[in-house]
C-alpha cells in the first residue's frame, strides 16, 4: 500500500473523551500532513494534553479513530482494542517529549538515549550506540553521556528527553508541553532545538504556552477551549487576526508584555 | 471442620478470657510505654550528655533485642534479684519496658519532624508552659504521630502472644489449650487469628478516624 | 555453662540464622508478587491480596506457627518443626514486604511508565527494566528494617521444636538451674546480628538522600 505524497501523516476523527462526568474531548477531528508542525493551543482545562495523549493511546479515547499514516493506532480495524505486542509496535513508530522530562533515573544520559533502540526495537549496540552519540551531539549533550539524569538541568533533561524520542527514528513527534516544567532561562535551549527539528522537516504536534515558539516555527496552530477545536490556521493569521471571540479572549491574557505594563517609579 | 468450630464455640469461655487478658496486658502495656516513651523522648532530644547517651544506648539496645529473649529474662532474671513476681506482672513489665523504647523513638523522631513556627507564634501570642504545651504543641503532634503509635500498639498485642511460652493464659495460650485437648488445631488458632485480626482492626479504625481529623486541618 | 553448652547455643544459632535466611529469601520475591498485584488493580485478586496482608500483618508469629504446625497436618499436609518455622516466616514477613513494595509502586512517578510505553515497550520489560530497578533502589531500607524484624522473632520457633537458640539456651538452663546465663549468651548473639542490619539500613537510608539531593 504506497501512501500518496500528501497523505495525511495522522489522521484524528471524532475522538471524545470524558473523565466521569467531565466531558474533555468531544468530537475532535484534525489531520496532519508530512513535514507539518502544528501547535496545539487554548486555555488550561482546554483538553489539549489529553488529546495529545489520545494520539499515541496514553489516554484511550471513548470513541473515534487515530490513524497514523493510514494505519489504526490503539483500535484496530475490526474495532477491536488493540493487544499489548499490536500497540507498542504503533508507539515506537510516535515519540513524546514529556513536561516533567520523564527520563529513567537509574540509567546514564547515553543509556536513556539507547534503552528502547537496543531493547525494543533490538538494533545493534554499536549502531545504536554511535546514533546516540551523534543524537546527543545534535542537542549539545554529548559530553554529559555518562552521567545519571539527577545531575542535569531542568533543561538539560529535556533536550535529552528529545534524543531519547528521535532515537527511535519516529513519523511523528508529540511534545506535552515541554517548557512548561523549566525556569525561564532554561526554556530557550529547548524550544531551539525544536525549531531546529520543524525546519529540517519533523512531523511535530506540540501542546504549549510559549506564543513566540507558535508564531515563528509552527506550520499551523490549533486553538482548543472547553473540549473542541475553535479555529485553526496558519499562525501568523491567528496571532494578528483571530476570528473567534475565544480565541482573541485567550491571545489578549497571554499577550501581555512587559513593554504593555505602565512604568512605575 | 465446621464441628470443629462448634467446640470453639462451646469453649468461647476460654477464648473470650484469653481475648479478655490479651486486650488488658496490650493496653495496660500499651499506655504504660506510652506515656513513659513520652518521658524517654524527652530525654532523647537532650543536647549530648550522659543522661542523653545512656537513654540512646537503652533505646537501640531494645531495638536489637528479640522481645522473647527479653521476656525470659525479666521472668527468670527478676528472682535473682528478690523479686518474685507472677508471669502476669513480669509479662506486663517486660512488654512495657520493651516497647517504652520503642514508643520514645518514634515520638522523638515526630517531634523532631514538626516545624517549629507555629509553636513560635503561640510563644508570640502569650501562650506559655502548660497552656503552651498542652493547646499548640500536643494536638498536632498526636495527630501526626497516630499512626506509627497505632503500628506500635498492634505491635504490642502481638509481642503479648509471645508470653505463652511463660505460660500467660492470654489469646494464643487459650487457643494452644482448645487444640490440644480438642485435637481441633484448624479451628482454635483460626477463631484466635481471626480475634487478632478484629483487634488490628480496631485500633486501625482509631488511627484512621484520628487520621480524618488530621486531614481535615490539612 | 560448659564450653558444650555453648556450643549447642551456637549451633542453635545456626538453625536460627538458616531458618530466617530461608524465610527472607522466600518472603522477598513473595512479597514483591503480592505488591504487583495490588498495584495491577485486577478485579479479584486485588482484594484477595489485600485481606491477606491485613490478616498477616495482625497475626502474631506464634499463633502462625502454632496454627500451620497443627493444622496442616490435620488436613492432610505433613510438615516438621523447620517447615512449619521457615512456611511461617515466609508468609509474615511477604505482608510486611508487599506493604514496602506497594509504596515504592505508589511513589513512582507516573510518567515514568508512560515515557516507557511511547517508546513502545511491552509490560513485561517495563516491569523489568524501568519499575523494578528504581523501587528496588527505594524499597532497600524498608526490607532491611524488615529482616531485622524478622530475625528478632525467630526466637519463638522454639515452641513448635524448632532446635535454636531459644530452645537451647532453656534447656541448658533447665540443666543448670541457671536460666539467665545461657539467655544472655544467646543475646550475645543476636544483638550484633540485628544491630549490623539496622545499622545497614541507616547507612542505605542516608546514602539515598545524598544521591537523591539535585545537582
Amino acid at each position: 500500500m504506497s501512501s500518496p505524497p500528501d497523505r495525511a501523516i495522522l489522521n484524528v476523527a471524532a475522538v471524545s473523551k470524558s473523565f466521569g462526568s467531565l466531558n474533555v474531548l468531544k468530537d475532535i477531528s484534525f489531520e496532519v500532513a508530512r513535514g507539518e508542525t502544528v501547535c496545539l493551543l487554548g486555555p488550561s482545562g482546554s483538553g489539549k494534553s489529553t488529546l495529545l495523549r489520545c494520539i499515541n493511546w496514553l489516554e484511550r479515547p471513548d470513541s473515534g479513530r487515530v490513524l497514523l499514516d493510514g494505519e489504526p493506532v490503539g483500535m484496530s480495524t475490526g474495532g477491536v482494542v488493540m493487544g499489548d505486542r499490536e500497540l507498542a509496535h504503533m508507539r515506537t513508530r510516535i515519540g513524546m517529549v514529556f513536561q516533567h522530562f520523564a527520563l529513567w533515573p537509574h540509567l546514564t544520559v547515553l543509556q536513556n538515549v539507547m534503552e528502547a533502540p537496543l531493547h525494543v526495537q533490538k538494533r545493534g549496540r554499536d549502531e545504536v550506540k554511535a546514533e546516540a552519540e551523534a543524537l546527543l551531539r545534535r542537542v549539545g549533550l554529548v559530553d554529559k553521556k555518562d552521567v545519571f539524569p539527577a545531575r542535569l538541568s531542568g533543561g538539560q533533561k529535556q533536550r535529552v528527553g528529545i534524543a531519547r524520542a528521535l532515537a527511535m527514528k519516529p513519523s511523528l513527534l508529540l511534545f506535552d508541553e515541554p517548557t512548561s516544567a523549566l525556569d525561564p532561562e532554561l526554556v530557550g535551549e529547548v524550544l531551539a532545538v525544536m525549531r531546529d527539528l520543524a525546519r529540517e522537516g519533523m512531523t511535530m504536534v506540540v501542546v504549549t504556552h510559549e506564543m513566540a515558539f507558535a508564531r515563528e516555527a509552527a506550520s499551523r496552530v490549533i486553538f482548543m477551549d472547553q473540549g473542541s477545536i475553535v479555529e485553526t490556521g496558519h499562525p501568523e493569521a491567528f496571532f494578528s487576526a483571530p476570528r473567534t471571540d475565544r480565541a482573541q479572549q485567550f491571545l489578549l491574557r497571554y499577550s501581555a508584555t512587559p513593554a504593555a505594563l505602565p512604568l512605575s517609579s | 471442620m465446621i464441628h470443629g468450630f462448634a467446640i470453639v464455640w462451646a469453649e468461647r469461655g476460654l477464648m473470650l478470657s484469653g481475648l479478655a487478658n490479651t486486650v488488658l496486658l496490650s493496653a495496660l502495656a500499651g499506655l504504660c510505654a506510652l506515656v513513659l516513651g513520652a518521658l524517654l523522648s524527652t530525654l532523647l532530644i537532650r543536647p549530648r550528655g550522659v543522661v542523653q547517651i545512656a537513654t540512646r544506648v537503652f533505646v537501640d539496645a531494645m531495638r536489637c533485642t528479640p522481645f522473647l529473649l527479653f521476656a525470659y529474662i525479666i521472668y527468670y532474671g527478676l528472682p535473682t534479684l528478690g523479686i518474685r513476681l507472677d508471669n502476669w506482672s513480669a509479662g506486663l513489665i517486660s512488654l512495657a519496658i520493651y516497647h517504652m523504647a520503642y514508643m520514645g523513638e518514634l515520638l522523638r523522631a515526630a517531634w523532631a519532624a514538626q516545624p517549629r513556627d507555629p509553636i513560635e507564634a503561640g510563644q508570640a501570642f502569650g501562650f506559655s508552659g502548660l497552656s503552651l504545651f498542652r493547646r499548640i504543641v500536643l494536638p498536632p503532634l498526636v495527630l501526626t504521630s497516630a499512626p506509627v503509635v497505632g503500628n506500635q500498639v498492634i505491635q504490642v498485642i502481638k509481642d503479648s502472644a509471645f508470653l505463652t511460652i511463660i505460660a500467660l493464659p492470654e489469646l494464643t495460650h487459650a487457643a494452644s489449650s482448645i487444640q490440644s485437648r480438642h485435637y481441633i488445631p484448624f479451628a482454635a488458632f483460626i477463631s484466635a487469628v481471626l480475634l487478632y485480626w478484629m483487634l488490628c482492626l480496631v485500633i486501625e479504625a482509631g488511627v484512621s478516624s484520628i487520621g480524618r481529623m488530621a486531614q481535615a486541618r490539612r | 555453662m560448659s564450653a558444650a553448652d555453648v556450643l549447642a547455643i551456637f549451633s542453635g544459632a545456626l538453625t536460627t540464622l538458616l531458618m530466617a535466611g530461608a524465610g527472607i529469601l522466600l518472603g522477598l520475591p513473595l512479597g514483591l508478587g503480592l505488591a504487583l498485584v495490588r498495584w495491577a488493580n485486577t478485579p479479584l485478586a486485588t482484594q484477595c491480596a489485600a485481606v491477606y496482608v491485613s490478616l498477616l500483618r495482625a497475626t502474631p508469629l506464634v499463633t502462625l506457627v502454632l496454627l500451620l504446625f497443627f493444622a496442616l497436618p490435620n488436613i492432610g499436609i505433613p510438615v516438621g518443626p523447620v517447615s512449619a518455622g521457615v512456611l511461617a516466616l515466609t508468609l509474615n514477613t511477604s505482608a510486611f514486604n508487599c506493604e514496602v513494595w506497594r509504596a515504592a509502586l505508589m511513589d513512582l512517578p507516573k510518567d515514568q511508565i508512560e515515557a516507557a510505553k511511547s517508546v513502545g515497550m511491552r509490560r513485561g520489560m517495563r516491569l523489568r527494566r524501568i519499575v523494578l530497578p528504581q523501587i528496588a533502589r527505594v524499597s532497600l531500607p524498608g526490607l532491611i528494617s524488615e529482616m531485622s524484624l524478622l530475625i528478632k522473632v525467630t526466637p519463638v520457633l522454639a515452641v513448635v521444636g524448632v532446635v535454636d537458640i531459644t530452645r537451647a539456651a532453656v534447656r541448658i538452663g533447665a540443666e543448670t538451674y541457671e536460666p539467665l546465663p545461657p539467655f544472655f549468651v544467646a543475646l550475645a548473639i543476636y544483638l550484633p546480628m540485628v544491630f549490623a542490619l539496622v545499622s545497614l539500613q541507616r547507612w542505605l537510608e542516608r546514602r539515598q538522600t545524598r544521591i537523591d539531593a539535585p545537582a
